[in-house]
């Protein structure tokens, strides 16, 4: 009988210890993502266990897989519940309104060790507010230019490295080469970004152009400088394109680039694989003027977590040097050292080195993310009611643009 | 006395049995309809955001700001502009087909499942198909058949005086199907003798549809027309995909306005607000379909 006794005795207290240790040491760690991708995840898996072994302790990671589409909203419902992620993923159109709602912790702290003056200046600003960091750029991907080599040859124009060589790769070029293809081939001289530049992406598409014309969205003042004269302009030209010379893929009309029914078009380097059966040869270059718009994912800590101190320092881990050169080749860095490194050139197998650093990280460099405000979806469903104006031949540019300003300075300034 | 309690344990046995066979519908209805429906009305008097987490108690508030909305009262009004295109094609399209197939032709069986086939289709397949066949210029292939004969096609998606009717013949053509089904079962249940009865008194075709045919479908033309006329104000997947609201906010409706607000600007309560309004011209609409009902159908048993 003392033997059962004893025997129970010391498997309650084997027990009792082991749970002990378990909360002693495992913590639970849960991830929202957007990405399902297997080797994605096993790589971003492999930081958390790294990040675990420099602090000592165990981490329980979870990753939770949720599809793009409905990211935002899914996560918005768990971080109200009692099953939050610590640390999670915010989309670039979301930013300012996740860090005005106080859902995402101040990193500044937590990423001071891993050297943060690396991250350039203009990668950082959706993500901070004064001085504090609420989400660390993880993928900073520069809407490039892909073009159809092939068609180049046929058409006998010149091909866009060899007009940025000369100093002449300007939208008045881009234009011209444009309706030469369209003229000498009958493809179409240019595809708007994935086809919807007169819709969804219409920021990603004019912006480029307004930028080199001297305008923008808004600047951080709240000056709205998308109907100055540079704007008008610039929308002019891509409005003759589209309408005078008939070289774009007009709106409507689903003809696609990696078809080889365009010549050209605004493409991230993540669409690169859409190439890979193709027979024509592709290029890659910067954009005339080199003032591409940036996309941009970021990852932060939820202020609301029961480790927080740990989700912050592990957000911070996830973004130091030796994790964002990993990850390189699928979501382009925010890092300099890393931008500036040579495994950053040979990081994806689809991109040769050349094309990574005359176009990618030149683009990385002279780019800008989208305009940002708190209330951006609502403005963006506004203007885009004004931006369908211009699609029409007749279209009076200057005063779609004026209306479209008007829509912007009633939120902005 | 013994029979009399037998029987009472029988009814009581068979009530039951049906309550045990409702009870999982019930319990589905109160935690997925009833629940969600009342909370709906609770938060449209909240300033509630999702992203803030702010649910503040506003009273009136967010139908006030309904009020000076532009954007809500232009998907209020395309709403009702997509309903009036819709109902009535889709209700003399499904009402003609039935009749035509009522009278079992030759080829009539083949029709009806060509008919009955998009509305098994998944949606978001159909509207994407539809999306490329609707291309502009003559890129997409309807347009290109059209410039074939002598015809320039518009551009159905992106012009914003087609944008709409586009949609509208893609739901028609979407959803006949059910209301073609439903008409045909009344069709196939007129009584024939009377049919028989008139046209041996020397009636027209057209008379014996118009006079004989048609009172005796009346209450399942009321039924159709409500029923489709509520659907219509729920429509949107064809929308996202096809036109997106655009152009120029010319197909954004009310559901979608809904969504954009709930989903996107994450101002749940006025989302719930804007959801009270489709309730309640929804309710209004069942009423008026109650009510006509009565008057109307003195054939019906």
């Amino acid at each position: 009988m003392k033997k059962i006794l004893a025997i129970v005795l010391a498997a309650v207290m084997v027990l009792g210890m082991s749970s002990f240790a378990f909360a002693e040491d495992t913590v639970p760690m849960k991830i929202a993502v957007w990405t399902s991708n297997e080797s994605q995840l096993e790589l971003l898996g492999s930081f958390v266990q790294e990040f675990a072994e420099k602090k000592g302790i165990n981490i329980d990671v979870t990753f939770e897989s949720i599809a793009y589409a409905d990211f935002t909203t899914k996560l918005l419902l768990e971080l109200q519940g009692a099953e939050a992620p610590d640390v999670y993923w915010v989309t670039e159109t979301s930013a300012p309104a996740f860090i005005a709602s106080g859902n995402l912790a101040v990193l500044n702290d937590a990423m001071a060790e891993y050297d943060p003056a690396d991250f350039a200046e203009g990668a950082m600003s959706l993500w901070k507010k004064g001085d504090d960091v609420y989400a660390i750029p993880f993928s900073t991907s520069p809407f490039i230019l892909l073009y159809n080599a092939d068609l180049f040859e046929q058409a006998g124009v010149k091909t866009p490295e060899e007009y940025i060589a000369e100093g002449n790769w300007t939208w008045e070029t881009f234009r011209e080469v444009s309706k030469q293809i369209k003229d000498a081939t009958g493809v179409w001289g240019y595809q708007t970004v994935d086809g919807a530049g007169y819709t969804t992406s219409v920021m990603q598409n004019l912006l480029p152009i307004i930028r080199t014309y001297g305008g923008d969205a808004w600047d951080a003042e709240g000056n709205v400088l998308i109907d100055n004269d540079g704007a008008i302009e610039a929308v002019q030209l891509f409005h003759d394109m589209v309408y005078v010379d008939q070289s774009v893929v007009p709106p409507g009309d689903e003809s696609s680039f990696y078809t080889g029914a365009a010549a050209m078009t605004l493409s991230q380097i993540s669409r690169v694989s859409n190439l890979d059966e193709v027979t024509w040869k592709w290029g890659m270059c910067t954009l005339p003027g080199n003032n591409p718009v940036i996309g941009q994912a970021a990852i932060g800590a939820f202020s609301g977590s029961k480790n927080g101190e740990l989700a912050a320092e592990l957000a911070a881990y996830m973004t130091n040097k030796e994790c964002v050169a990993r990850i390189a080749g699928i979501w382009p860095p925010a890092r300099q050292s890393v931008l500036d490194s040579e495994e950053f050139l040979t990081s994806n197998s689809r991109i040769s080195p050349e094309q990574m650093k005359n176009a990618v990280a030149a683009s990385i460099a002279t780019g800008r993310v989208l305009p940002a405000h708190e209330l951006y979806p609502q403005i963006s469903v506004e203007a885009q009611m004004a931006y369908d104006k211009l699609w029409n031949a007749d279209a009076d540019v200057a005063a779609i643009m004026h209306e479209v300003g008007d829509i912007y300075r009633s939120y902005v300034g | 006395m013994k029979k009399k309690s037998g029987m009472n344990r029988q009814r009581r046995v068979e009530a039951l049995t049906g309550y045990a066979f409702v009870t999982p519908q019930l319990i589905g209805f109160v935690l997925l309809v009833l629940i969600p429906l009342i909370n709906v009305f609770i938060y449209s008097f909240h300033n509630k955001n999702m992203l803030y987490g702010t649910n503040i108690f506003t009273g009136w508030g967010n139908y006030e700001k309904l009020l000076n909305d532009k954007l809500f009262w232009k998907t209020l009004g395309n709403t009702f502009r997509f309903s009036i295109l819709l109902v009535p094609l889709n209700l003399v399209l499904s009402f003609l087909l039935s009749l035509y197939l009522g009278e079992q032709l030759f080829g009539s069986r083949y029709i009806r499942t060509v008919i009955f086939l998009p509305v098994v289709t998944s949606g978001v397949a159909w509207a994407i198909v539809w999306k490329y066949l609707l291309q502009s210029g003559t890129a997409g292939p309807i347009n290109y058949c059209l410039s074939k004969i002598g015809i320039t096609g518009p551009n159905w998606l992106t012009d914003k005086n087609w944008a709409m009717i586009s949609v509208v013949i893609n739901r028609v053509l979407k959803n006949l199907g059910t209301n073609v089904l439903i008409f045909l079962g009344a069709v196939m249940n007129m009584p024939r003798d009377v049919i028989e009865a008139a046209r041996l008194d020397g009636a027209s075709e057209w008379q014996v549809i118009k006079r004989v045919k048609l009172p005796l479908l009346m209450p399942t033309v009321l039924m159709v027309t409500i029923v489709t006329l509520i659907g219509s104000m729920r429509v949107f997947d064809t929308i996202r995909l096809m036109t997106d609201g655009g152009p120029e906010g010319s197909t954004m409706v009310l559901v979608y306005y809904i969504y954009h607000q709930a989903f996107k600007m994450f101002n749940t309560g006025y989302a719930s607000a804007i959801a009270v309004i489709l309730f309640l011209i929804v309710l209004i609409l069942t009423i008026i379909q109650w009510t006509l009902r009565k008057k109307v159908s003195h054939y019906e048993d």
